[in-house]
């Protein structure tokens, strides 16, 4: 009567679950599970308050006012990340903070028991790939953050390591790897790291070196690129918003032509997608779908008007009556009293079943796609001097797609910062952007000209008071 | 030829119910009735017989029939035990030796009416018992803490043992309110340490009516009551709403034409009846008990019920020259719900008055006649969200056991008990289109081709409904063997106890949801199957088993010498399975002593005082409720589906930090009490202190991440504090054959501190302080100064920690007092130098005045019950009030006059007294002269009024919120209203 040993049943003890081979595979596809959206901060894109919000909303390609039924006030927390007044007890920047720890925990973990199965090179080089791709994330957002890549250690062992130390790790981690990452696309790698999505990802790593370290690597970001270009075999889809079918660069699956590296959602097996539903006004959302919509992110004005009347890619924004007796205006009246079909609505993302309600849609979402990787290699030929007539071919077959005319006179550092921002709006990649051409902490339309500090986010409070050794980022 | 004999029984100059009466020398017995009448039919050859009149606390007494017809007794009642019996941990003790600190409760202290939990039979019955109902709901039973708040996520639930056999509060429900006789509350730890790991929130102990030898009694008692709201929010009416939008300049697209009391709307009269109907009798060596109740609640909102049929049987059989004593109980019961719980209040209260409920053209054909504001995000009616959703389950409980007493020798005894518990619960949910809950409607995909009309019609015509039932089973077992010795030596008296427990429970079950029916009705809950296959997810199907085990091992040594000086001692020895592979075994220990000064020769002078006990005890007790299974070990557990090597595959995830070193709580605590009667018994009462330390205290301790996958762990790390006074007094100031009158009350003081909630773990520090307890302040969902209470370092649990308002300005903005005046308000939720400690949640004292009075055969009781010295955080006010949603809510009166837009931080503008004083229970009662009735034996009816007026400060629906420790208590979120009632009784023996 003395047997105390507990009864296990549904769960798995994790040492016993890991040593097995199911149990080694389980590990790496768990991290994929981490990189899909979902409530509380977690995933790339897709659900909200999230690594996506802290990009997006930040930015001046999206916004969120409250709207005059007192819908969106959430107590200003969007407006803050519009208007740069966040701080360290910011929800979504501990929400981002505490997925991609645990993120890296997971991949440390996947790492290890890879390595120990002396598992097919090519998957422990996918689990340390997607290990400094988090890292990634984290250095671009915080700057110098706790590094470590063994789960079996305690705080003491995890210094806050400098920004370029960790960018060092990172460029060592995908040089060292890449190559051995598979070259197939789709299939069976569709929604994984294969070798281009590491190029694109070591591209975009060099062209934002100068902003993580202080010295530019063009010639490297160029060389990355060209990995891509030269022997990815990509090309643009022609027909960039028709998002049914295999061809879609946006909508339920993506094209292997064109999108690199796609994060997989399906409302009822792999939620979250809530971007497009987000956007729409509810009685707009029931006449399509039969849920009501969010009537949430939308743009401002200026943003919209940099797109010209020729450019296919203005068709994103929905302006006007739409079905449902709803009529957007382009103009938004007010951040803190906005009308309730204030602003343009992006239709890049309009949801594609199947659906969970209004909770999510299946659209997938492109991390890597080609047309980023071609403006990448033409933004660090024209920094680094580089070929003129390269770069503005390399931008002319984004802006031909979308139905525009070549570039004639010269190609500045400006109109690739617009190109970026009409060809890859909410995407994620903008906040980015914008501190790389210094446009950040601009005064824009409702926000003044911000402090510096934003270029940083500041490490939640909790992860400070847990972990008093870390030091803040200056100015909070 | 028949004759019979008959006579009052009295003592203590008032009639004696239940005093067995049995002819000497033969089986022929019986008891009295409420008014102390017997009646015993005899034989010739008996009338010149003896009867023997016996009874608890009095001394048993012979008296010679000679044939006469009436023989009216007088029994003295027993000096020595003046004091009942009092059911202990494994056994009894008098109650003039017991050492601890228990309060006992029989069934004349117990509160009338429609009674639907044991535990409202004894609200407001004993000090530092503190039994809190919050709302009316149906089948929600009161909560219970024993001297206060001594675990955070531990659990603070006492230990439930019903004739021995061991549960936890849920184990009430089974057990018929009036078929229990008495109830014992094990407070103090030299009390409860004999239950080990299961007795740091002490232990409620409920013995059951049995049977008696003699004529068979048939008993029915029935209450029915009618309630209603006792008290309902002011909120704008739909003409108000207009007049208040207008001036606020608020387009009318808001105004739907409606004119419409949405609570109205979904509440009505609710009623209890109870029934209760119990044969009891038997011969010398078999006596048996059965009983049937049924009790009924129709709840205040609409579809809101409970139902609850318990029948059982208890018989004992003694054998073998009386040295077997053999004990069988069996229970069973059937408890039904429905559920519409105090969400549908707060979905009421918010809808804007000016909405209809009805309309003519739905705007989605599925969703019946009810109306839905085609603008709405989620719009939700209230009224097709009660009356039209199917949520409810029904529970089958069963429960038995035997126990098997043997008496080896004078004084010896061995005793084997085992006792199995089952119970079965499904439930039901079905979610239909009409409800109006999006999620539900509209199920499915369009074809991207259609437009137009045809799009529309595609969409009305998509499927709706989610079905989902669940079973949830529980088997628990118990089986002990005890061996005890009782001897009195001269002047010395021993009684040692040694038990050998083992207990395993076992839990699981399964769950099914399905989405998406062509006809949209509750039958599908009977056909998941016709749902459409291609809304299946990962999670709809789910299943679950854990269980766990305990091995203990106990003694106890009682010895008394003299009567005087009394001695308790008791250890345990318990392994748990769901304590971390590093501590499976613990050991608790007690020991108390009490010196009964009275019984000294040097006080034999002082007349007035009948007895003077001097108690003192110390004890060490576990809790182990906050530790489920596998607690303690990294799991892996599946994580719904991932997308992986081109397919949707089964996602495995970790679940939990690990911590091999977890443990039980453990809770140091002293006692030490008088019990006292002077001027004949005539004013009694008991005081007691106590001091308690609960350390190793179990919490989800805040680590940093990285390294943690989590930001929690669950360590046995801080420590809290708690102590208290308390007092129970009786005096009985008139007390004849036609008047009574006794007055009497309980105060009880509690005091609860944080000491320390940082420590080490694995060798690190760990930093945990100014954790937030409550949130919500503020209507954000996520906001980062909503936090309300928080645990402090040197605070109360669940201290107020808020900004200070300073008034409201031109914006409707609340302006915040700069504390420290740095000239910011600092943001966030921990600690913070604008933030201050604005008051306590939990009461610092609760009170009880229970006086009772009789007169001829009318009797009067009641109770008035209060708490003092506590605030709440009138959350719900504050989001009825935050004006800035005007247009798209209700709001109350008052936020007209408030003004205040927006809410950001969470101040002490919220934040109000919480003391009340309620007059709890006033019940009149009539006992019927019987006596040319012929079979019915006694008669009575009462008349009882619950909740009659609430005195208090506090502008919500009702001061009474949970105080049970968890997090977020002393905060009214919103609640299931409280009624006031009016029942009548009927209580008849045959």
């Amino acid at each position: 009567c003395t047997d105390l040993d507990e009864g296990i049943y549904g769960q798995q003890v994790a040492d016993d679950f890991y040593a097995t081979e199911a149990g080694v595979n389980a590990a790496l596809a768990n991290i994929y599970n981490e990189v899909r959206g979902d409530w509380n901060g977690k995933g790339i894109a897709g659900a909200d308050r999230g690594w996506y919000d802290l990009n997006e909303s930040s930015t001046d390609e999206m916004i969120i006012p409250r709207r005059s039924d007192g819908a969106w006030d959430d107590n200003g927390i969007w407006r803050a990340m519009y208007q740069h007044t966040w701080t360290g007890s910011q929800e979504f920047i501990g929400n981002t903070w505490n997925w991609l720890y645990r993120s890296i925990f997971k991949a440390n973990l996947a790492v290890e028991l890879l390595t120990k199965a002396n598992a097919d090179p090519a998957r422990i080089a996918e689990a340390k790939v997607l290990r400094a791709y988090f890292y990634y994330m984290l250095m671009d957002g915080w700057g110098d953050i706790p590094f470590y890549t063994e789960n079996n250690v305690t705080v003491d062992q995890i210094p806050q390591t400098p920004r370029a130390e960790v960018f060092k790790f990172i460029e060592n981690e995908l040089n060292a790897n890449i190559d051995l990452l598979p070259t197939a696309k789709g299939g069976q790698f569709y929604g994984r790291f294969n070798k281009w999505a590491g190029y694109a990802l070591l591209g975009k790593l060099y062209l934002n070196a100068q902003v993580y370290t202080g010295t530019p690597r063009w010639t490297e970001a160029i060389a990355a690129s060209d990995k891509v270009i030269n022997e990815g075999g990509f090309s643009l889809v022609q027909n960039l918003y028709d998002n049914a079918g295999s061809q879609a660069v946006f909508g339920d699956r993506l094209s292997d032509q064109e999108v690199i590296l796609a994060v997989y959602v399906d409302a009822l097996t792999a939620p979250r997608n809530i971007i497009g539903i987000r956007t729409l006004h509810g009685p707009h959302a029931t006449a399509l779908f039969g849920f009501s919509g969010w009537n949430g992110a939308t743009v401002h004005q200026d943003f919209v008007n940099k797109y010209s009347e020729q450019d296919k890619r203005r068709d994103q924004w929905l302006i006007g009556p739409q079905p449902g007796g709803v009529t957007y205006n382009l103009n938004i009246s007010s951040i803190d009293n906005a009308g309730m079909t204030d602003g343009a609505r992006n239709a890049k993302f309009l949801p594609v079943p199947p659906f969970e309600s209004n909770n999510s849609t299946s659209n997938d979402f492109p991390v890597f796609r080609y047309a980023d990787v071609l403006l990448t290699k033409a933004e660090a030929l024209l920094r680094s001097n580089g070929d003129q007539g390269t770069a503005k071919s390399l931008v002319n077959q984004v802006r031909n797609r979308a139905g525009l005319a070549d570039i004639t006179g010269t190609l500045t550092l400006n109109e690739i910062y617009d190109e970026r921002g009409r060809e890859l709006v909410w995407e994620g990649h903008r906040r980015q952007d914008m501190i790389r051409f210094g446009t950040f902490t601009a005064a824009r339309a409702f926000k003044a000209q911000s402090s510096d500090k934003y270029k940083l986010f500041p490490i939640p409070a909790v992860a400070i008071s847990n972990n008093p050794t870390l030091k803040q980022n200056p100015g909070y | 030829q028949q004759r019979s004999v008959s006579g009052v029984v009295s003592g203590e100059g008032s009639p004696l119910a239940g005093v067995t009466v049995v002819l000497k020398g033969s089986t022929n017995g019986t008891s009295t009735d409420a008014e102390g009448r017997y009646t015993l039919s005899l034989s010739d050859a008996q009338a010149n017989g003896t009867l023997v009149f016996s009874y608890i606390g009095f001394l048993s007494k012979e008296v010679a029939i000679a044939g006469q017809p009436t023989v009216n007794v007088t029994l003295q009642s027993d000096a020595k035990a003046l004091d009942e019996i009092v059911v202990v941990g494994y056994g009894t003790q008098n109650k003039r030796d017991v050492t601890g600190s228990v309060a006992s409760l029989d069934e004349k202290d117990f509160n009338a009416g429609p009674i639907t939990s044991p535990l409202q039979q004894i609200n407001g019955r004993a000090a530092g018992v503190n039994i809190n109902q919050v709302g009316s709901e149906p089948g929600q039973a009161p909560s219970i803490r024993i001297r206060g708040i001594t675990s955070l996520i531990g659990g603070n639930d006492p230990l439930v043992v019903v004739d021995g056999i061991q549960g936890d509060l849920n184990l009430l429900k089974q057990i018929p309110p009036s078929e229990i006789e008495s109830i014992e509350i094990l407070k103090d730890a030299s009390a409860t340490a004999i239950y080990g790991s299961r007795g740091a929130a002490g232990v409620v102990l409920v013995t059951t009516k049995k049977g008696s030898a003699g004529t068979t009694t048939v008993e029915y008692s029935g209450v029915g009551s009618v309630e209603t709201i006792a008290k309902n929010y002011e909120l704008l009416n739909a003409s108000e709403y207009r007049a208040a939008a207008a001036a606020r300049g608020i387009e009318n697209t808001y105004d739907f034409g409606g004119d419409t009391d949405w609570v109205d709307a979904i509440t009505r009269r609710g009623y209890t009846t109870t029934h209760n109907l119990a044969v009891s009798g038997g011969t010398e060596n078999f006596t048996y008990r059965t009983s049937l109740t049924g009790i009924l609640q129709q709840g205040i909102i609409k579809k809101s019920n409970s139902e609850n049929y318990i029948a059982r049987f208890q018989g004992m059989q003694s054998a073998f020259k009386d040295k077997l004593a053999l004990t069988f109980n069996l229970n069973t019961s059937v408890l039904t719900n429905d559920f519409n719980n105090g969400g549908r209040i707060g979905e009421a209260i918010n809808r804007r008055p000016t909405d209809p409920i009805y309309v003519e053209n739905p705007l989605n054909k599925d969703t019946g006649p009810y109306f839905i504001d085609p603008n709405g995000f989620n719009y939700l009616n209230p009224v097709a969200r009660t009356t039209e959703i199917v949520d409810g389950d029904r529970t089958n409980n069963l429960f038995g056991s035997l126990r098997a007493e043997y008496t080896i020798l004078n004084g010896l005894t061995a005793t084997a008990f085992g006792s199995w518990r089952k119970t079965d619960r499904e439930y039901q949910n079905y979610i239909s289109a009409r409800t109006t809950q999006e999620s539900a409607r509209n199920l499915g995909v369009v074809p991207a081709n259609l437009t137009g009309a045809e799009r529309n019609l595609y969409i009305q015509n998509l499927p709706d409904g989610i079905a989902s039932r669940e079973l949830n089973s529980s088997d628990e077992k118990l089986f002990n063997f005890i061996l005890n010795y009782k001897k009195e030596f001269g002047d010395h008296s021993i009684d040692v106890i040694g038990v050998n427990e083992w207990q395993q429970q076992v839990y699981n079950g399964f769950r099914a949801s399905a989405r998406g029916f062509t006809v949209d009705t509750e039958n599908n809950l009977s056909s998941l199957q016709s749902s459409d296959p291609t809304l299946f997810q990962a999670g709809n199907i789910t299943s679950y088993k854990s269980d766990r085990t305990l091995a203990s091992f106990l003694g106890r040594v009682n010895y008394s010498f003299k009567d005087r000086y009394m001695l308790s001692a008791s250890f345990r020895r318990d392994g748990s399975s769901v304590f971390g592979a590093n501590n499976k075994w613990a050991n608790f220990f007690a020991v108390s002593g009490a010196w009964r000064i009275s019984e000294e020769a040097f006080m034999s002078g002082l007349d007035v005082m009948n007895d003077f006990k001097l108690r003192v005890g110390y004890g060490e007790t576990g809790n182990q409720q906050g530790l489920g299974p596998l607690n303690s070990v990294r799991l892996v557990n599946n994580d719904g589906t991932v997308f992986f090597g081109g397919s949707v595959i089964p996602n495995f995830s970790i679940t939990q930090n690990e911590n091999r070193d977890l443990q039980w709580e453990v809770k140091k605590m002293y006692n030490a009490g008088i019990d006292f009667g002077f001027f004949e018994g005539k004013l009694s009462g008991t005081f007691d202190g106590y001091y308690g330390l609960t350390s190793d205290l179990l919490f989800d301790y805040a680590v940093p991440q990285p390294p943690y996958p989590f930001g929690t762990i669950k360590a046995n790390i801080g420590e809290i504090m708690n102590k208290g006074l308390e007092a129970s007094l009786s005096y009985i100031l008139v007390d004849n054959e036609n008047v009574g009158v006794t007055l009497a009350g309980n105060v009880s003081t509690t005091k609860t501190e944080v000491k320390e909630l940082s420590g080490s773990l694995n060798g690190l520090p760990l930093e945990t302080d100014y954790v937030v307890w409550a949130s919500g302040g503020t209507t954000g969902v996520a906001s980062t100064n909503n936090a309300i209470s928080h645990l402090i370092i040197g605070q109360s649990l669940g201290t107020f920690y808020l900004f200070k308002h300073a008034g409201v300005d031109a914006n409707g903005n609340q302006i915040i007092d700069d504390l420290n005046g740095d000239g910011v308000i600092s943001d966030g939720n921990r600690e913070n130098p604008d933030r201050y400690v604005a008051g306590q949640a939990l009461p610092k004292f609760t009170w009880a005045f229970t006086p009772s009075a009789r007169f001829k055969s009318f009797d009067l009781n009641m109770v008035v019950r209060g708490a003092h010295g506590h605030k709440i955080f009138n959350a719900r006010r504050a989001t009825m009030s935050a004006l800035g949603s005007f247009g798209q809510t209700n709001m109350l009166k008052s936020a007209l006059e408030d003004g205040i837009n927006n809410l950001t931080y969470a101040t002490d503008y919220w934040l109000e007294d919480g003391d009340f004083a309620r007059l709890e229970n006033l019940t009149l009662g009539y006992n019927v002269n019987t006596e040319k009735f012929g079979a019915v034996k006694s008669l009575r009816f009462s008349f009882t009024a619950n909740n009659l007026f609430v005195i208090t400060g506090y502008s919500g629906i009702d001061p009474e919120l949970s105080t049970s420790g968890g997090s977020g208590f002393g905060v009214d979120y919103g609640i299931y209203p409280r009624t006031r009632s009016f029942a009548l009784g009927i209580n008849a023996t045959f």
